[in-house]
């Protein structure tokens, strides 16, 4: 670890010319970071493949083990030692997982709340800034992040496909969840960079899982078994710690994602709300980790593991754990109890499901297939609750519900990286989606929407805003984007200044904010005066956004107190855009 | 070229006539050309009624053609272009595909703007307003909310029908009052989508 090469990508945007040159060697691998399990694939020239590790899997535990002076991630289990790492001791505190979960979000997050009843550190001050995680090495904790969690295990995966292509690697495509920030997005990518990984591209997970169909959907027009007209498919995708929703068109090779809804619900959810229910008195009782919680801690974790994939297939699952300390839980769990104690959750997916239509502006006889996918799709309550919705008996069959993610990712790996196929097995292409609204701070702790949630990318917005004081000379551009309707209900991606404002009566000066994404999903913010015009008036000001690194918690809240009446700006009736 | 909405032009690339948009030679991405208008882009007449089903092919068509992702290996130069044109593209199919905002657009291209927070002055829309809001906050059931929202429809049908009037008439005053009609009826549909 000690010669990692740190490469960031984002303060080096890569050249035309830099670009041009790309042979078949770089051509981009496709990965799928899980909560719970991470797979990884290539275009090997032909078709996609998921590579598999020593220890024969191709989907791998998320997980880094903290030993002594050693680290290893679950890419390769600890097999290039004695003995693999069983779930006993990814639980013993020693190891670090859910990095997903975890990777910037602010100590304030109720998911972050929730992280810790994990069987490792994970200390909250509650006032927004980043949380305190640590590993169990030696009887003592030893500080770590999840960005360096995940370098490490991208590291290990990294040299896995390295050993499988022998040749370096150098680009990825990774697969996120929908309701991943931007900020969490420059998390992800300082991970990469630290792995020695080049990003160039980070897809929603449903739009990867959209290009495999999209593909599948051409291939079946070369066998000349499918009709060529547009087909609308519906992706469900439930992992271990996200669930998303899309809704895509796809014709002739080409997606148009016209709906996405996303949300930090999944497996984790059911299975602490199931340890909940078998010892009521959990977070109480575990409060303040010491070694034999901890133990106890993974000890019911994997019973109720075991017993909810039992229950996918069975009525009923037996749990039997002796906890320590003339703790025992006993309890046979009906398929029924199982699923009353997560109504909130089956719920929670419905909710995003209802969104997800109506924002396309379908009704359930619209949709040609609906795509179930993710570790959670194997619940039997899940499946029926999203089939119910679209009023379908059966899902599409097409895909692997565990590899499908992985296979878009390399198959937008490949595309991204100029890859052509004779016989058109590449012709595609995915037209995506802004996952969330965009805008800024306006009307006294208003989010006024700049780029709705939805719109087709690449997109170019903008807005009128005034001063709201006479004689106003400077303003605050904070930009927020996420679904709240005040803006301090979103997250905060960074702000600046306009200065030299022309003094005036409040309300006369005329202030436009645009915001534009490319097709690489940067995004850029635009500012400037724009009435009363000449030389008077300072020049417009571009800003990539996020500028923010950590603590926005802090910082949203200090920015309204300090500047919030003073600095603020208030939008104008739009013209009416077509 | 040259012909309203917009014209085709020289190739920057290879220099071939009659590139639009993309090169229909080399294929090289054209840069944007302000004249050029959404109808245009879909081979349309410059008008509300529009025969066409297929807009969502040709757009798709255009952005296999155009999208940034499909030209990476190229120059910066071409790159942009191809970013602005797709946006473009994007632009044009949102607009045209939707009622509403084709009327605004065709009054647009006519130099006519509209602010969107006008006050309603009109007291038979007021009381209207005021009836149809009661109606969706008090059904209960889906099938009356179904039978609030086909009647809402069908009358933003009326009023789209006699925006095409007006429009062809180039009775603008009316035209514009029918967009307003048309707004405030897809509102009322979003509503009692919202409650289903």
């Amino acid at each position: 670890m000690t010669e990692q090469v740190y490469t960031v990508a984002s303060d080096s945007e890569t050249t035309g010319e830099e670009k041009s040159q790309l042979s078949f060697p770089d051509v981009a691998i496709g990965i799928d970071i899980g909560t719970s399990n991470c797979s990884v694939a290539v275009w090997t020239g032909h078709q996609v493949e998921l590579l598999k590790n020593t220890r024969n899997q191709k989907g791998m535990r998320s997980y880094v083990m903290f030993k002594d002076d050693t680290l290893s991630a679950g890419v390769t289990g600890g097999a290039t030692r004695e003995h693999g790492h069983e779930e006993r001791d990814i639980l013993s505190g020693s190891a670090i997982f859910n990095m997903k979960r975890l990777i910037g979000r602010m100590d304030t997050d109720e998911v972050v709340q929730a992280s810790k009843n994990l069987p490792f550190l994970v200390q909250t001050l509650g006032i927004g800034v980043r949380p305190f995680i640590a590993a169990l090495v030696n009887n003592m904790w030893r500080s770590t992040t999840p960005e360096e969690v995940l370098a490490i295990f991208l590291l290990e995966l990294k040299a896995l496909v390295e050993m499988h292509l022998k040749h370096p690697v150098r680009n990825a495509v990774l697969t996120i969840p929908v309701a991943f920030s931007r900020f969490q997005q420059t998390r992800i990518e300082r991970a990469c960079a630290m792995a020695g990984l080049n990003v160039l591209r980070l897809m929603p997970e449903p739009t990867a899982i959209a290009l495999l169909y999209a593909q599948q959907q051409q291939q079946l027009l070369h066998d000349n078994m499918g009709s060529g007209i547009e087909k609308i498919a519906l992706i469900f995708n439930m992992g271990a710690g996200y669930c998303d929703a899309a809704v895509t068109a796809t014709a002739g090779g080409v997606s148009q994602i016209r709906a996405l809804s996303g949300s930090t619900i999944g497996g984790e959810d059911i299975l602490q709300n199931v340890m909940h229910y078998l010892l009521p008195d959990f977070d109480s009782r575990y409060a303040g980790q010491t070694m034999d919680r901890i133990k106890s801690i993974g000890l019911l974790r994997m019973a109720t593991q075991d017993a909810i994939h039992k229950l996918a297939t069975h009525d009923h699952a037996e749990i039997s754990v002796d906890l320590r300390g003339d703790y025992k839980v006993s309890k046979i769990l009906g398929r029924g109890e199982f699923e009353k104690v997560n109504q909130s959750i089956f719920e929670k997916c419905e909710g995003i499901i209802k969104q997800c239509l109506a924002d396309a502006k379908l009704a359930p006889e619209d949709i040609n297939d609906v795509i179930l996918v993710g570790g959670c799709s194997r619940i039997p309550k899940i499946r029926s609750v999203v089939l119910g919705l679209c009023k379908k008996d059966d899902s599409y069959g097409g895909v692997d519900p565990l590899e499908a993610a992985v296979s878009g990712a390399a198959l937008e790996g490949a595309i991204a990286s100029g890859v052509t196929d004779p016989s058109g097995s590449l012709d595609l292409l995915t037209i995506q989606a802004t996952p969330m609204n965009l805008g800024i701070r306006a009307d006294g702790g208003n989010f006024a929407t700049i780029i709705p949630t939805n719109t087709a990318v690449p997109a170019r917005r903008d807005m009128l805003f005034t001063t709201t004081r006479d004689n106003q000379t400077e303003a605050l551009i904070a930009v927020y984007e996420g679904q709240g309707k005040q803006a301090e209900d979103n997250h905060l991606l960074g702000y600046f200044k306009i200065t030299g404002i022309p003094a005036a009566a409040k309300g006369t000066v005329e202030i436009n904010v645009c915001m534009d994404i490319d097709a690489a999903n940067v995004l850029r913010v635009f500012a400037g005066v724009v009435k009363p015009q000449g030389q008077a008036v300072p020049p417009f000001i571009e800003v990539r956004m996020p500028t923010l690194d950590d603590g926005h918690g802090w910082c949203g809240q200090a920015l309204a107190k300090m500047y919030g009446s003073t600095l603020d700006l208030a939008s104008l009736p739009k013209k009416l855009h077509p | 070229g040259g012909a309203r909405g917009g014209g085709a032009g020289e190739c920057w690339s290879c220099g071939a006539g009659g590139a639009f948009l993309s090169c229909g030679a080399c294929g090289s991405v054209q840069p944007v050309d302000p004249a050029v208008d959404y109808f245009r882009i879909f081979g349309l007449e410059r008008e509300y009624n529009i025969k066409d089903n297929n807009l969502e092919g040709k757009y798709k068509d255009w952005q296999k053609k155009l999208h940034p992702d499909l030209v990476h290996s190229k120059s910066e130069k071409e790159r942009a272009f191809a970013a602005e044109q797709s946006a473009l593209v994007i632009d044009a199919y949102r607009t045209l595909s939707k009622p509403l905002s084709r009327a605004l657009y065709l009054l647009q291209l006519e130099g006519i703007h509209i602010d969107e927070e006008k006050t309603i002055t009109d007291p038979e829309l007021l009381m209207e307003m005021m009836e149809m809001r009661e109606a969706v906050s008090e059904a209960n059931d889906p099938q009356t909310l179904e039978k609030i929202q086909s009647q809402i429809k069908r009358k933003f049908e009326t009023w789209s029908n006699s925006f095409q009037e007006a429009f062809d008439k180039r009775d603008f005053d009316r035209a514009v009052k029918a967009t307003q009609r048309m707004r405030y009826y897809e509102r009322a549909v979003e509503e009692t989508v919202k409650k289903l």
